[in-house]
């Protein structure tokens, strides 16, 4: 039981590795067009109609694509969530044409709707092992949790308080 | 991985339905004391996640086989993207708005170390913790934090396992905590309210919600001002937030973290 336990993680961290979004990007485009279709269901209840909502999901797709690219491409490694950030950032600055458009397409795109279905397969991905490190570890992981919120507002607050 | 059991129709459809039911569902605000308790529609596809997990229940194996439910965890790494893609958008149009905030917004940032500073020590010296520690306490827990973990590590690392239970919390009473903080620090009078305000912004949408309208409720004079303060501050935590909790925060965390498991085993060493 036990060496099934570890060859079933040891197979996990093999397919997290191999799935590393940027460096399988034919695979990553056929995934992230499953996701973003999942995405696109999911805004239709408090977002826009599926029509009205295509080119904004279009966007976000390609704007992930030149992301992960970019990514590929550059000698230096940075998370694929900073590529894509930076490149959505761009997009949307002032300056850059068209920028008006996006934003309007964006627009028809609720932001807590794309969110929604990427916890959902977070919930579905969970294994025996998770399950039972959080039993474990639940009622420390809530003690942090309140220390954590307040370290960072303190924190902040004194800094701004400082430079005020 | 299989680029069958990826595409599996099964787990995108059940993803699909999930997300819409807890859509429609929608946003349950529940008033509690000066708070609210906001319930999102994450946290239920999160919780219906979990109860068609096969892991949990092995009767949801018919829905959903195991082999599906493991290829739904690299899934996760790419399906944060389009979410952090809608996240940009809303910083580029807002630029100006970021660099007239000044110096003081920016820098307050760097006061989200304060995060590692007291939770990471309690958490490795006191509860014994291990790398989850590391997941749980280098940020707040929001969404950009939980993509850079994902990303680094995985969600289902330890350090995954740490910043989810925190961000479950942080879902559930993180609103309700920022509010009642917020109030009782404001009503110590020991900060400028200005900078309460901007350490408003260092939570969720939400959270910064609750945490501005205690302070404007404790100052009811400079609720505007208050306001605008929380919001700006909030738009930074997402713009340049990501980047701090990436090269500061995260590098900071696993030296600190490093340190202390050292220091606790030596002590352990000792007393044998």
């Amino acid at each position: 039981m036990k060496t099934h336990e570890s060859t079933v993680d040891q197979f996990d961290a093999e397919a997290l590795k191999e799935l590393r979004p940027e460096q399988q990007l034919g695979k990553t485009a056929l995934v992230l067009a499953a996701v973003c279709v999942a995405a696109w269901f999911s805004n239709i209840v408090n977002g826009s109609p599926l029509l009205d909502a295509l080119p904004g999901m279009l966007i976000l797709y390609v704007m992930v694509i030149i992301g992960l690219v970019v990514g590929r491409l550059c000698p230096f490694y940075l998370p694929s969530v900073a590529w894509v950030s930076l490149i959505s950032i761009i997009a949307t600055l002032p300056i850059f044409p068209g920028n008006g458009w996006i934003i309007g397409q964006l627009a028809e795109v609720n932001f807590l709707a794309v969110v929604t279905p990427v916890l959902a397969y977070a919930g579905l991905a969970l294994t025996h092992r998770e399950f039972s490190m959080f039993k474990q570890t639940g009622w420390k992981l809530v003690i942090v949790a309140l220390l954590v919120f307040t370290g960072t507002f303190i924190g902040s607050a004194v800094v701004a308080h400082v430079m005020l | 991985m299989d680029l069958k059991l990826l595409l599996n129709w099964r787990l995108h459809l059940l993803v699909i339905l999930t997300s819409m039911f807890s859509e429609w569902i929608g946003i349950i605000r529940i008033p509690l004391g000066p708070g609210t308790l906001l319930l999102l529609p994450l946290l239920y596809a999160f919780i219906i996640g979990v109860l068609f997990n096969p892991h949990l229940f092995s009767a949801m194996g018919k829905a959903i086989p195991k082999p599906v439910s493991h290829a739904a965890g690299p899934i996760i790494l790419i399906a944060i993207l389009p979410f952090i893609a809608k996240f940009g958008s809303t910083i580029g149009p807002a630029i100006e708005q970021i660099i007239a905030a000044g110096p003081a917004l920016i820098l307050q940032e760097l006061g989200n170390l304060g995060t590692m500073l007291i939770a990471l020590p309690f958490a490795v010296l006191v509860l014994k913790m291990g790398r989850e520690a590391i997941g749980a306490t280098y940020s707040i827990a929001r969404e950009p934090n939980i993509a850079i973990i994902s990303d680094r590590y995985g969600l289902r690392s330890p350090e995954g396992i740490g910043i989810m239970g925190v961000y479950v919390v942080g879902t559930m009473f993180g609103t309700l905590y920022f509010a009642l903080m917020a109030g009782y620090i404001a009503s110590l009078d020991i900060l400028d309210i200005r900078a309460l305000a901007m350490a408003c912004g260092v939570g969720s949408g939400s959270m910064v919600a609750a945490c501005s309208a205690a302070l404007a409720e404790a100052v009811p004079a400079a609720k505007d001002e208050l306001l605008a303060f929380a919001g700006a501050s909030n738009l930074l935590t997402y713009a340049t937030g990501l980047y701090v909790s990436l090269f500061i925060a995260l590098p900071v965390t696993e030296w600190m973290f490093t340190r202390l498991k050292g220091s606790r085993q030596e002590v352990r060493h000792e007393n044998s």
